[in-house]
């Protein structure tokens, strides 16, 4: 189960609650015998609804002891789509944390997903009649839920095998010492905060400290949560290093160690001033992608300046970079570009996922031949050292969160009098990037405008609102009529954008 | 400044970041911008710069109380202070 002996304590430094390794084994027992009480069976997917909690993690640790596929959720997610994904998944259960809502308790129990409550799960347990039936290595452990919330869902699957590979290469290439007291403030839903930031050092026996994600009170009191904790690590998305800069004090202890910054491009400037506020110049721009469980280059390269798109050495992966973007020529067929010269990035790595979900149709649109297409574009430089210089990939990084336009697309495209449309990014000086909306509907009027957006607002999760419409009498094609995303932002920022404010007045 | 302009002020920008089906009106000075909807998380940084630009102030080396943000009065506090 565990990496080392057992997995490290884990702490709430909000709540101050803090388990011993040999309290979270108790923790973990009660659930094992509690959901074997429930029926929850070898095989089954299960869905956390929640996360950042100490229940989080002993209930994942008891359902893979039970040989159960764990499926963390965003817990923004509307009920909507959280259906969507327990339909996709074939969920056998639902766990929430204390009182889960009514109405999504009903829609689960229509398509006959048992709702459960991790505490009422782990309280007063049966005794243990059996042993569990544990995992083979080849067992499904893992889907996280990368696109498709409201419509065709692509989960990236994982087995127990591709993640012990993933941990263990992190192990040998980072080492333990400087994860010895680990500060987790990411989301557990995905992969960089889940496999990497929190599960990869406190499995291998280090000390988690886990805080609420993306919290701005605990980000303003960073400095002071890493001096009284004394955290040796954190990672995080430049978003949040932003706000930390602007508000945070920084740490006085010279307890931290290293620093990573994930999911989001870091520019150089950002990352200088990371290195002076944390006091360490050990602040790695770590470069992850789920299908390989997070993680998997970063700037472990000695002494170096930072640069923007820097990435640096793979850790347990060989990263090689084509010209040509097809995934009929990976690396070995097709032709790799010569140092300094940008092409298509793969990484070819024992972490890879085994496959999207029910989606062999995109696990073959990227990956050859043991060979992943990432949809990043860079190149390797006369040092061998991995440099990004965007992404062909269709998404929009808000401030770390990924948001998939075909998610907004699917279910704007579902109101009635919206003719054409595209979702796209826009700049936004916080986040990086944020939602566009441009629309093709002939009744623009403040009534059928704020019932798009109650529309909207009922299906999407927050993040994934459109801040800024825009209302087109086309939206312009190629030849071969496809969208070019980019070209629509460009006609997008020659029109004014929807005056929403306006549209809403006193109408709540 | 008199706290009423620096009132008019804030509001004038907190309409102009809030979310739009949530109005200004429908929330009092002494509650919880965050939780009572009218901005998401992260624009808390948006209040930050505001505060920055508009009012020149510089947030200290020695960190800000997250409480100091969080309502109209609160925010309206942290200028008066910083004026005097």
């Amino acid at each position: 189960m565990f990496l080392g002996a057992a997995p490290g304590p884990i702490h709430e430094p909000l709540t101050g609650r803090r388990l011993q390794p040999q309290d979270v084994q108790a923790e973990v027992q009660r659930r094992v015998a509690g959901y074997l009480a429930r029926g929850v069976a070898r095989g089954e997917r299960v869905l956390l609804g929640f996360g950042n909690r100490v229940e989080f993690f002993a209930d994942l640790l008891a359902l893979w002891q039970l040989g159960v596929c764990v499926v963390p959720l965003d817990a923004r997610l509307t009920h909507f789509e959280v259906e969507t994904l327990a339909r996709a998944a074939k969920a056998r259960a639902f766990v929430g944390f204390e009182a889960v809502d009514g109405e999504l308790a009903a829609r689960l129990d229509g398509l006959g997903v048992a709702v459960l409550d991790s505490v009422e799960v782990a309280r007063k347990p049966p005794a243990l009649s059996a042993t569990p039936p544990g995992f083979a290595l080849d067992d499904e452990a893992l889907i996280l839920f990368t696109s498709g919330t409201t419509g065709n869902p692509k989960g990236v699957v994982h087995t127990h095998r591709s993640l012990r590979a993933k941990w263990t290469a992190l192990g040998q290439a980072l080492g333990l010492e400087k994860f010895r007291r680990t500060l987790c403030l990411l989301p557990t839903h995905f992969g960089h905060g889940l496999i990497c930031n929190a599960l990869f050092p406190w499995l291998s026996g280090q000390e988690l400290f886990v805080l609420p994600p993306f919290t701005p009170e605990a980000v303003m009191r960073l400095g002071a949560l890493i001096d009284e904790h004394r955290i040796t690590f954190l990672s995080s998305v430049p978003a949040i290093w932003r706000l930390a800069l602007k508000t945070a004090r920084p740490p006085a202890g010279g307890t931290l160690e290293r620093v990573f910054v994930g999911s989001a491009p870091l520019s150089a400037h950002l990352w200088q001033e990371i290195r002076g506020w944390s006091g360490t110049r050990d602040v790695c721009n770590a470069y992850g992608i789920t299908e390989t469980g997070s993680w998997v280059a970063g700037t472990t390269v000695g002494e170096f300046e930072p640069e923007d798109g820097l990435i640096g050495v793979p850790w347990g992966a060989i990263v090689a970079v084509t010209k040509g973007g097809s995934v009929d020529h990976p690396p070995g067929t097709g032709e790799l570009c010569a140092p300094g010269e940008s092409g298509f990035v793969w990484l070819n790595t024992p972490s890879l996922m085994k496959g999207y979900l029910d989606r062999e149709d995109l696990t073959g649109q990227c990956v050859r031949g043991g060979w992943f297409l990432t949809g990043d574009l860079g190149f390797l430089d006369a040092r061998g050292w991995l440099v990004l210089r965007g992404r062909v990939r269709d998404e929009i990084n808000k401030g770390g969160t990924k948001v998939y336009p075909a998610d907004v697309e699917a279910v704007a495209e579902r109101f009635e009098g919206v003719q054409d449309l595209c979702c796209f990014a826009v700049d936004d000086p916080h986040y990086g990037q944020n939602v566009g909306l441009a629309l093709v509907m002939p009744d623009g009027s403040p009534e059928r405008l704020r019932r798009l957006h109650a529309w909207l607002r009922l299906h999407l999760a927050e993040h994934q609102m459109p801040v800024r419409w825009y209302r087109l009498d086309q939206i312009p094609r190629t030849s071969r009529g496809k969208v070019n995303r980019d070209h629509i932002a460009e006609a997008c920022g020659r029109v004014a954008p929807v005056d929403l404010r306006g549209v809403f007045g006193d109408h709540p | 400044m008199s706290r009423d302009t620096n009132r008019e002020r804030l509001l004038r920008f907190l309409d102009a970041i809030r979310r739009p089906e949530t109005p200004l009106a429908a929330i009092r000075e002494d509650e919880n911008l965050i939780r009572a909807g009218l901005i998401d998380s992260l624009a808390v940084l948006e209040i930050i710069v505001f505060l920055e630009t508009e009012f020149e102030i510089e947030f200290p080396a020695t960190g800000l109380d997250p409480g100091h943000l969080t309502t109209v009065t609160a925010i309206l506090d942290l200028i008066d202070a910083h004026a005097r």
